[in-house]
């Protein structure tokens, strides 16, 4: 497994701290890199989990069409064109005309005039084969067939009742809402949303000794609802639900099955809006469900980070503001398992890629009882050169849940080195882009200033130093090497979080010292030159994990 | 940083505009296939370009963008259907950096740019790929299906897994131009 480095969002902790790397539930708290988001009003990195989305417009993923949302609610969420999924397979359903009279090779020969084919015209899926001839739907012409299917689905009984439970539900609902408007304002309205509240005392009342759901206290709304509750009358259903009337014929299906797929899975039964039938053989073709563009805002803030183009398949945003942009990448390799590929490559030449995976992986391995330098490569996405200063991040003293934990603490102590200085990496500059156009990539450091390497030693051979600083400086990548020292005893994965934090030069003044008239901050602020600011956040570094084989044959290429 | 892919200098054929070509693929009808530029060709691909349009004049059949790769093994083949009686192939068009993992077989109308499809991937007649899609390996795109941008696929048949992160173009794009960067002749011939 190759190194790798993610980014720490403190959306799941008050603290700002990371939680310590080996905790399972860490990994929900770090994020790659490119899926991050960054607020520049808060300036803060926020990810997927704690942006507010909104849906900025649906579109059918199939046919592509933009839905607007005025329809989107009477076609029930589902493409009202031609889009239909195969119920046994979930692919995209096409639709094919009957076949001509002769037999289905025949429609090589140019009998066939008509543009569109005979009819009846029906569905039929490319993946399995199933057909919609099989549970009887057919249509006569080849347009508007989910207009057509969707007349069934609207007068299926489910349909109806679903109707009539909103119809019945709908004055107590605006009822509540405008009630709870008033009162729970003030700090529960988040978790009182009217329908959570019809629901749970619908559900209080039938069963008797089910709490309502109330997050307010219980003793002055539990009254209030009381009232509610006596308000709108019982609900009379229409259509029996959950009886066994079917229950003979089950088991006589049953009784006839020949093979597994002849019921319906689950997963092919619950999203289906209809009556889900048990039997493979009897389920119907779904409309294929919208999807959306979203935009997400920063939670705390509500400005926009993210906000996508009209049109449904344009990549490109009005609004973008991804982390990318703003936080420096980190790449972590180890220049032990390069030089090994390396070699292996120059070795091995008619191996499978199957085995020269695995002999990659095992070349990468790192091996208890030694010590690894590995490389950080920094690359500035700024204007501005930033300095960069790195620390290993100590966790926040934990009080032991048990001397277990204690001792698998202690075994899996490794020593990381890091370099203690600060170090430059050079501006982002568009030229940079174009360095590849000529190949110049690989004539290193062209026209670039070495800068004296901070560490003890600079680059002495490509990846054989063992010092800890600046290994490589060109264009607006900084390559730092750190060293990991693994003891004989170790166990896991070496993963560590790391303290980045970085200063560059801010484009807006700080307001608090212009605000101030007086002269001497003004003069100060000359003095000082640009502004500069400072931002730091965490990553945690997975090198991968220790391995306690012992390899002779690498360790003495090493 | 990362390190070379090294190729004997023998076999690739380089073109003026960056295009490497290994001489161990098939290229069929090479008049009927444009390159963008840049473009790598792996050994063992199979480009066939001969399945043209029946009619008279001149006929692009494969047209590939810039910083494209065709791995290993792949198999770029036109799509075909008959269409009021008459039998055709339909051409092929392929975005910029696009690109497709060993041993993938390919029969797709349209691909936008900044498509990744992983290995040993078949991707069925008439496909539509928008931009930014990402097809994760082993996977079976049925004939005829839309893949809309900015959404990952996978399974057999391929569905629908989940978002692509708003930077995918920018992501992509500087990895393919790594690829080509990388992909270089080794420096002396042992």
């Amino acid at each position: 497994m190759a190194p790798k480095i993610e980014y720490y969002c403190p959306c799941l902790s008050e603290s700002p701290h990371p939680p310590p790397p080996n905790r399972p539930s860490s990994s929900y708290s770090f994020h790659p890199l490119h899926n991050l988001f960054f607020c520049e009003e808060c300036d803060a990195v926020r990810c997927n989990r704690c942006v507010s989305v909104e849906v900025s417009g649906y579109y059918c993923p199939n046919c592509l069409f933009e839905v607007p949302s005025a329809s989107v609610r009477a076609e029930k969420n589902r493409c009202a064109r031609n889009c239909f999924l195969c119920p046994n397979c979930r692919n995209t359903l096409t639709v094919v005309p009957s076949d001509p009279p002769e037999d289905v090779d025949s429609r090589m020969s140019p009998i066939v005039s008509t543009t569109l084919g005979e009819p009846p015209f029906f569905l039929y899926c490319n993946h399995c084969r199933w057909d919609s001839a099989e549970v009887g739907i057919t249509f006569e012409k080849p347009t508007g067939l989910a207009a057509q299917l969707q007349k069934f689905e609207d007068s299926a009984p489910e349909a109806l009742e679903f109707e009539r439970l909103k119809e019945h539900f709908e004055p107590f609902l605006r009822a509540s809402s405008s009630s709870s408007a008033l009162p729970s304002a003030s700090s529960h309205h988040v978790h009182t949303n009217p329908i959570t509240a019809a629901a749970s005392s619908a559900l209080a009342r039938d069963i008797p000794g089910v709490g309502k759901y109330n997050p307010l206290s219980r003793s002055r709304v539990g009254r209030e609802k009381g009232a509610h509750r006596q308000e709108y009358p019982d609900y009379k259903s229409r259509v029996e639900v959950g009886t066994a009337l079917s229950g003979e014929a089950d088991v006589e299906f049953l009784r006839h099955l020949e093979t597994v797929s002849q019921v319906a899975a689950l997963e092919q039964r619950w999203t289906n809006s209809w009556v889900s039938p048990l039997s493979a053989s009897d389920l119907k073709p779904l409309r294929i469900p919208l999807q959306s563009k979203k935009s997400k805002r920063c939670p705390s803030c509500r400005h926009i980070l993210i906000k996508p183009e009209q049109k449904a398949q344009s990549v490109r945003f009005k609004i973008k503001l991804v982390a990318a942009n703003y936080l420096p990448a980190i790449a972590v390799t180890l220049p032990h398992a390069q030089a090994a590929i390396e070699m292996l490559k120059r070795t091995s030449k008619t191996t499978s890629a199957a085995a020269q995976a695995e002999e990659q992986q095992a070349a990468g391995a790192l091996i208890a009882g030694h010590s690894y330098s590995f490389h950080l490569a920094f690359t500035n996405p700024l204007y501005d050169p930033i300095q960069v200063r790195l620390a290993k991040a100590i966790a926040p003293a934990q009080t032991a849940e048990g001397d277990e934990a204690a001792e698998r603490a202690r075994r899996s102590t490794f020593q990381i080195q890091l370099p203690s200085a600060a170090f430059p990496v050079g501006a982002f500059a568009e030229a940079w882009e174009y360095d590849d156009e000529d190949e110049a990539m690989f004539l290193d450091d062209d026209g670039m200033e070495v800068v004296e390497a901070r560490g003890k030693k600079g680059k002495d051979g490509r990846g054989k130093t063992r010092s800890v600083g600046i290994v490589e400086k060109r264009a607006n990548v900084t390559i730092v090497s750190g060293e990991v020292l693994i003891p004989k005893e170790a166990r896991g994965d070496v993963k560590f979080n790391m303290l980045v934090s970085y200063t560059y030069r801010s484009d807006d003044p700080e307001p608090s010292e212009e605000a101030q008239t007086g002269t001497p901050s003004r003069s100060h602020g000359a003095n000082k030159g640009p502004e500069m600011k400072n931002f730091s956040f965490y990553t945690v570094v997975d090198l991968g994990s220790i391995m306690y084989r012992e390899e002779p044959k690498l360790t003495a290429d090493l | 940083m990362d390190l070379p892919i090294y190729y004997t200098r023998a076999e690739y054929i380089e073109t003026d505009t960056g295009n490497k070509v290994s001489r161990r693929a098939t290229i069929s009808g090479p008049q009927n296939i444009i390159l963008g530029g840049k473009t790598v060709i792996a050994s063992g691909a199979i480009i066939r370009g001969d399945l043209r349009r029946t009619g008279p004049g001149h006929a692009v059949v494969i047209s590939l963008g810039r910083y494209c790769l065709i791995g290993e093994g792949c198999v770029m083949r036109p799509p075909y259907k008959t269409y009021r009686g008459n039998f055709n192939y339909y051409p092929m068009k392929i975005g910029d950096h696009v690109h497709i993992g060993a041993n993938s077989i390919v029969e797709a109308a349209t691909i936008g740019n900044h498509v990744e499809i992983g290995k040993n991937c078949i991707i069925g007649k008439f496909t539509i790929i928008k931009d930014c899609a990402r097809i994760a390996d082993n996977t079976v795109i049925p004939p005829n299906t839309v893949v809309p941008a900015l959404a990952l696929f996978a399974g057999s048949p391929a569905r629908f897994i989940e978002d692509l992160p708003e930077s995918t173009p920018e992501m992509v794009e500087a990895q393919t131009k790594q690829y080509y960067t990388r992909f270089q002749p080794l420096p002396a011939e042992r």
